[in-house]
């Protein structure tokens, strides 16, 4: 979080982390892809060398306050890739929430479990507090064979205190509850330690709608608290 | 993270987006296509890009009257530092019914006091104002009676005519026509943009990465390097200890045994039967004892380096026969027949550590006689010098023979590191700490020789020691160390 009273600005950041090839970047296409253009940038994607690899995404998210504050919140992906450890550190870099993107197939438990504690090591050693910075992780892949029971996904959420979101992000389903989640995570994480609704007049009801107001909500458990102002999302250009 | 912070931690300066030359490059096309002046500036005031056309002359003959110079500073101050608002003599283009939609948002028109105009538009990236676009000077169509009276009177000898001929050099086109082609210029600038901070991002990243990288190796090096010290600290704080504590329990054990002597030899006045046994079964216990606490020390000693190899010609068969006597009273007891080969011809005198050899084969006829049940056989083989492949070098070889219990093949690598047994119920049938081989290998070695074990369970073990004519000098004498156990991993969240 960057708090610049000077030029009334606020920049919030999200990374996206986990295993490679467990949906991150379609995470962010799905976000970008609903999103409207007056409130985010363009999906800027950062290969290497090697075409699989991304090295990283970046989706930009901006609005402006009612009491005049520009709030920026960025969404990052990391590299998935074991070789690419110094990049995910770098990009988790002053994360304010994270979303752990996990295949919930049941063979991909030991990726996830060993990605997890990188997790963990690579926040320490960006001087993060594992205990204070909130993590949503997202299930993903839940229409695979060998995916995960409902169960077993229940057992899951009682390990840990991380909120839990079920997807198929190849098809939207879960994308923005997860961001959803996340962002109200951060949300309140930050204002917590820096008092965003005291300070600069922001509440978490007008951060979120802020963003979600100008997301196709559509078909996800958000269509109600954030109706779409416009065109479901097929007849809309991406 | 500690080589500060990165570069996506912070905002990007237009200039760190645009590769100047050929952003460049890109600027003079357009000019050269529109005829119209373009000036690209930061949110900091710097010039990115400065390409004029047509209005040289022109500006220049204002220019050089006083007055003109003077109006014309504060105009291009204007247009460059000035607020991208419809504020300080800025107006709203003219747009005749365009509409842009959010590219063209922000655009102002400044009249220039000669009569002609600048567009100015901001450039947006993600929400801030990076920095600005300025077009112009042009001459708007709907100016009709040039000049006017702000640039008639800078000067009284203003001339009006060859202003006239001056200013047709100057791109005459609508205001509406400017802002098009301005905000297609824009459009081409967002692009340019995306792909620029992409380029930026990436090598940035890779820099970072690679730093990063390095940080982390150095830090592991580091704490490897830390750790390597210690462990040597410790390991010589073991040796020592050992060291000193094998000597303090060798002394009084010798005066045990010697005592114990003295009263099995009757010095002290005569036993009965069943006393004598006793103390000679003290005496051999003891002797036991001696032995273990010789390893220990011989290990303790090679482990801290102490062990210094002495070479010195000596006679290969007089080694054998002698290691053979020191254990023939126990095979005798035992029942194991004990047998020596050696080529027909006295072998050729060879250089060795004769005492530290001497270990290594009482060690390995001890072993023998030891895991070799009552009726059996030791054979020990002394070879004749040859070229040995195994050391790429003339050598020979020393084979020790068995028909006792054998050793499982999986077992071979690991008897020899030191404290090993084959199994822990060997050790109560047949005692010893597991030093023994371990000290074999390391004086073998540091002979620069090898020794290779064969073995069949319940057939017998076939120890082969190959020795070069001449030791390799400098070879340095290792301990190979217990065998470790690997730890259990933490708990998992999935």
């Amino acid at each position: 979080m960057q708090l610049n009273h000077a030029q009334r600005e606020l920049t919030v950041k999200i990374v996206y982390y986990g295993p490679g090839l467990s949906g991150k970047t379609t995470n962010l296409q799905m976000i970008h892809e609903r999103t409207s253009t007056d409130v985010r940038g363009r999906l800027l994607t950062v290969e290497t060398h090697d075409d699989r690899t991304l090295f990283f995404d970046l989706l930009p998210v901006f609005f402006n306050t009612a009491s005049g504050f520009k709030v920026k919140v960025k969404l990052f992906t990391v590299p998935g890739q074991v070789i690419h450890n110094a990049t995910r550190r770098i990009v988790l870099q002053g994360a304010d929430a994270v979303a752990f993107i996990a295949d919930s197939r049941r063979s991909a438990g030991p990726e996830n479990n060993s990605y997890w504690k990188n997790l963990q090591e690579n926040m320490k050693e960006n001087g993060l507090d594992p205990a204070l910075t909130p993590v949503v992780i997202q299930f993903n892949k839940r229409d695979l064979p060998d995916t995960r029971s409902d169960a077993e996904i229940e057992e899951a959420r009682k390990k840990g205190k991380e909120p839990i979101v079920g997807a198929i992000a190849i098809r939207g389903v879960g994308v923005l509850e997860t961001l959803h989640a996340v962002l109200q995570a951060a949300y309140r994480s930050i204002d917590a330690r820096a008092g965003l609704g005291k300070n600069i007049s922001l509440g978490e009801k007008e951060f979120l709608t802020q963003v979600f107001a100008n997301i196709n909500t559509a078909g996800s458990e958000l269509e109600k608290a954030y109706p779409p102002k416009r065109a479901p999302a097929g007849e809309r250009r991406p | 993270m500690r080589n500060g912070e990165s570069v996506l931690q912070r905002r990007i300066a237009l200039g760190e987006m645009l590769d100047e030359e050929s952003f460049t490059d890109v600027v003079k096309g357009f000019v050269e296509l529109y005829k119209v002046g373009i000036k690209v500036f930061d949110d900091k005031g710097a010039k990115l890009a400065d390409i004029k056309i047509g209005n040289g002359d022109f500006c220049g003959y204002v220019f050089s009257f006083p007055e003109g110079r003077r109006r014309c500073t504060a105009t291009v101050g204007r247009v460059k530092d000035g607020p991208i608002a419809e504020s300080h003599g800025a107006r709203l283009p003219v747009l005749a019914g365009q509409d842009f939609g959010p590219a063209g948002g922000g655009m102002v028109t400044v009249p220039c006091f000669t009569g002609l105009r600048y567009i100015i538009l901001p450039i947006r990236w993600e929400g801030d104002v990076l920095g600005r676009v300025v077009f112009g000077p042009f001459y708007p169509e709907d100016l009709k009676d040039f000049a006017p009276k702000t640039l008639t009177d800078i000067a009284e000898k203003f001339d009006v005519s060859n202003a006239r001929v001056l200013v047709e050099k100057v791109r005459t086109a609508p205001e509406s026509t400017i802002a098009r082609i301005m905000v297609h210029f824009a459009r081409l600038l967002q692009t340019m943009l995306f792909a620029g901070q992409k380029m930026f991002l990436t090598s940035q990243l890779h820099i970072e990465a690679t730093l990063e990288q390095n940080r982390e190796l150095e830090e592991r090096n580091k704490r490897l390097e830390d750790l390597n010290v210690k462990l040597k600290e410790l390991d010589r704080l073991k040796s020592a200890f050992l060291a000193t504590v094998s000597h303090e329990l060798r002394t009084p054990l010798t005066s045990i045994i010697g005592y114990s002597e003295m009263l099995a030899e009757g010095l002290a006045g005569a036993l009965n039967g069943e006393q004598v046994d006793y103390v000679r079964t003290i005496m051999e216990k003891g002797e036991t004892l001696l032995k273990l606490i010789s390893s220990i020390l011989d290990i303790s000693q090679i482990e801290a380096g102490k062990v210094r190899l002495n070479f010195e010609p000596m006679d290969a068969l007089d080694l054998v026969n002698s290691s053979l006597s020191s254990v023939k009273p126990q095979a005798q007891k035992k029942g194991v027949q004990l047998e020596a080969k050696s080529p027909p011809q006295k072998l050729p005198s060879v250089q060795g550590d004769r005492d530290r050899l001497r270990q290594v084969l009482v060690n390995l006829l001890a072993n023998a006689v030891k895991f070799t049940p009552k009726g059996g056989k030791i054979t020990v083989t002394l070879t004749e010098v040859a070229h040995q492949p195994d050391l790429n070098a003339p050598g020979y070889r020393v084979i020790i023979e068995d028909t006792g219990v054998g050793i499982p093949a999986d077992q071979f690598d690991k008897i020899f590191h030191s404290f090993y047994q084959v199994d822990s119920s060997s050790t109560r049938e047949y005692g010893g700490a597991g030093l023994g081989l371990a000290i074999v290998k390391s004086f073998v070695e540091g002979h620069g020789g090898l020794v290779r074990v064969a073995s069949e369970m319940n057939h017998g073990s076939r120890f082969t020691l190959i020795f070069p004519v001449l030791p390799s000098s400098q070879a340095h004498i290792q301990i190979t160390p217990p065998v470790t156990a690997l730890q259990a991993p933490p708990e998992d969240r999935f």
